[in-house]
């Protein structure tokens, strides 16, 4: 816990929750001129503008942060310190990962609230939008979960500017899961369709985890689909942290 | 070399900042003006991405893109509107040039196909323009959303515009059979089929057209096709007044003025001279060799 309350103030110490100043003026932007732009569609393109503002947002803090969190213990040799403390590798690896989820988890809080406030400020009074928009805000919340396992995995043993391409990489490919399936499918040789499938499985399906078009039509996920997704996080979270330690096990700091 | 002092250094640097962006903002101006007029063809140069490829590199932000496209979709129409010369009056939208249109409503109902605001639109302003793109659109979205009885609303419009009234009728009459479908769609299927071509069922599509519209270039195609109804019954009217005069004096009016009486049993509005007005408050004009009512060419009541 020591850990990821360190990781978490080193976040606030970095600057990173100013991200929230930018989406906050872009809100407001969007809230008093959208009205004139969108043909009365305004709540709808608050919901997609704010939402995806803040899975964009997430992801990037997930990736630029994320990567960084183990290498800067590493390039400012306090990784010795923390090490020659009964602290764990894998302790180390899950305390940073959570450091980082307080940090995201702070920004999709206020970042939802001021989606709600500005669904409220467009509809001239209450809309049941503000409260039907959060399945969707949670969801996004653990996809930023998977991204930041994604990019402590590459990071325990790549260099940042790598790790965060393949972060990246992940997550663009995560939202075309369909595609992965569908190509494995089609195709005729049987090495094509082994390996399609087997990135299929093995890359995060993170369209599970995206409801934004759906929440700016007021849709609220089943529950049953949010609990399957949800688990479906944990599980893959719990692999990627485990492959992480595992990996930052065998590196020698001594 | 003598040293320069920090508070100099910062002037400097001060200084060029400012007039750096002074610089930029002369030159942003210069190549406005000097930049050549944009071709039209290049303008109207069709999208390249086709839509589900649009779909997807949109990855999780397609919502956010759908949005991007309407809004495109409805400046790239205002736009058209406002390069007008002042006064023009567009009695049909496919005067507008809109071949755009398509492509970017396509683009944005594939992108989010629960966005329900497009389908009216292509309801009401793509029929003009592309009538077969604007039924294949809506057929996509009843696809898309099977439960939703306004879309079989506007296919019904749709058909019953282009005076396919079995097929109007039909439309209605499925979109009637959806939960939730007001009881007026189960009446469209009945009016439609047999007295399409009448006013009373353009009035009534039209009433509903602009009650569930949200966009105001398709509430203000709606309000200009209900006074063009009302117009065209306050015509007929004038028309069945100025025969009664014609029958009554053997001549026809030399001025509305002469017609008091007849107008006052009509129940029109009239301005200082007596002449009626149209619902868009200009003055009917008289034909007198031809004992006839048009409408003034400054009215807003759109001209078929």
């Amino acid at each position: 816990m020591a850990i990821a309350w360190n990781a978490f103030r080193e976040a606030v110490r970095d600057r990173v929750l100013y991200n929230l100043v930018l989406f906050v003026l872009l809100l407001t932007a969007a809230a008093i001129f959208i009205g004139e732009l969108s043909g009365g569609q305004e709540r709808k393109i608050i919901v997609d503008l704010g939402l995806s503002a803040m899975l964009l947002f997430g992801v990037f803090i997930a990736i630029f942060v994320g990567v960084g969190l183990v290498y800067k213990e590493i390039e400012r040799r306090t990784i010795y310190a923390i090490f020659s403390k009964p602290v764990g590798r894998g302790e180390f690896i899950v305390g940073k990962y959570l450091g980082l989820c307080l940090t995201l988890l702070v920004n999709v809080l206020i970042m939802g609230a001021g989606v709600s406030v500005a669904l409220i400020y467009v509809s001239r009074g209450w809309d049941p939008l503000a409260l039907r928009i959060w399945p969707a805000i949670l969801l996004i919340y653990v996809e930023l979960m998977v991204v930041t396992g994604v990019a402590i995995l590459f990071s325990s043993f790549s260099s940042p500017a790598l790790s965060a391409l393949l972060t990246f990489f992940v997550f663009i490919i995560g939202h075309f899961s369909a595609d992965l399936k569908g190509l494995a499918n089609s195709l005729g040789s049987t090495a094509a369709r082994l390996l399609f499938s087997g990135l299929y499985y093995l890359l995060p399906n993170l369209a599970n985890l995206s409801q934004i078009t759906p929440a700016a039509h007021g849709q609220v996920p089943a529950t049953t689909q949010v609990a399957i997704a949800l688990a479906y996080a944990g599980l893959y979270i719990v692999v990627i942290l485990s492959a992480a330690t595992l990996i930052f096990r065998r590196r020698n700091f001594k | 070399m003598k040293p320069v002092s920090g508070t100099r250094i910062e002037s400097v640097l001060m200084l060029t900042v400012i007039l750096g962006l002074a610089g930029i903002v002369g030159m942003s101006r210069w190549l406005d003006v000097k930049q050549p007029q944009s071709n039209l063809k290049v303008q109207e140069e069709v999208i390249y991405l086709n839509p589900p490829m649009v779909k997807r590199v949109s990855v999780a932000f397609n919502g956010l893109a759908a949005d991007v496209y309407w809004m495109r979709s409805l400046q790239y129409v205002g736009k058209k509107i406002i390069d007008l010369p002042p006064n023009a009056v567009v009695n049909n939208l496919a005067d507008l040039n809109l071949e755009l249109l398509a492509p970017l409503l396509e683009t944005t109902t594939t992108l989010d196909p629960q966005f329900m605001a497009p389908y009216q639109y292509a309801a009401s302003v793509l029929p003009d323009v592309d009538i077969e793109a604007a039924i294949r659109i809506i057929k996509k979205g009843i696809e898309a959303n099977p439960s939703s009885w306004r879309l079989y609303h506007h296919l019904g419009y749709i058909y019953w515009e282009q005076k396919d009234y079995k097929a109007a009728s039909e439309a209605y009459g499925r979109g009637s059979q959806l939960p939730g479908a007001p009881a007026w769609m189960t009446a469209m299927k009945a009016r439609t089929l047999t007295e399409g071509g009448s006013r009373d069922t353009a009035r009534e599509i039209y009433a509903r057209m602009y009650e569930e519209a949200a966009d105001e270039l398709v509430k203000d195609m709606a309000r200009a096709r209900l006074m063009e109804l009302d117009s065209l019954d306050q015509r007929d009217g004038l028309r069945r007044g100025l025969e009664a005069y014609k029958a009554v004096n053997g001549r026809c009016p030399e001025s509305w003025r002469e017609m008091g009486m007849v107008l006052r049993g009509i129940g029109l509005k009239r301005d200082s001279s007596g002449a009626p007005l149209d619902p868009s408050d200009t003055p009917y004009v008289l034909v007198k060799d031809k004992c006839e009512v048009n409408l003034d060419p400054k009215s807003k009541v759109p001209v078929r």
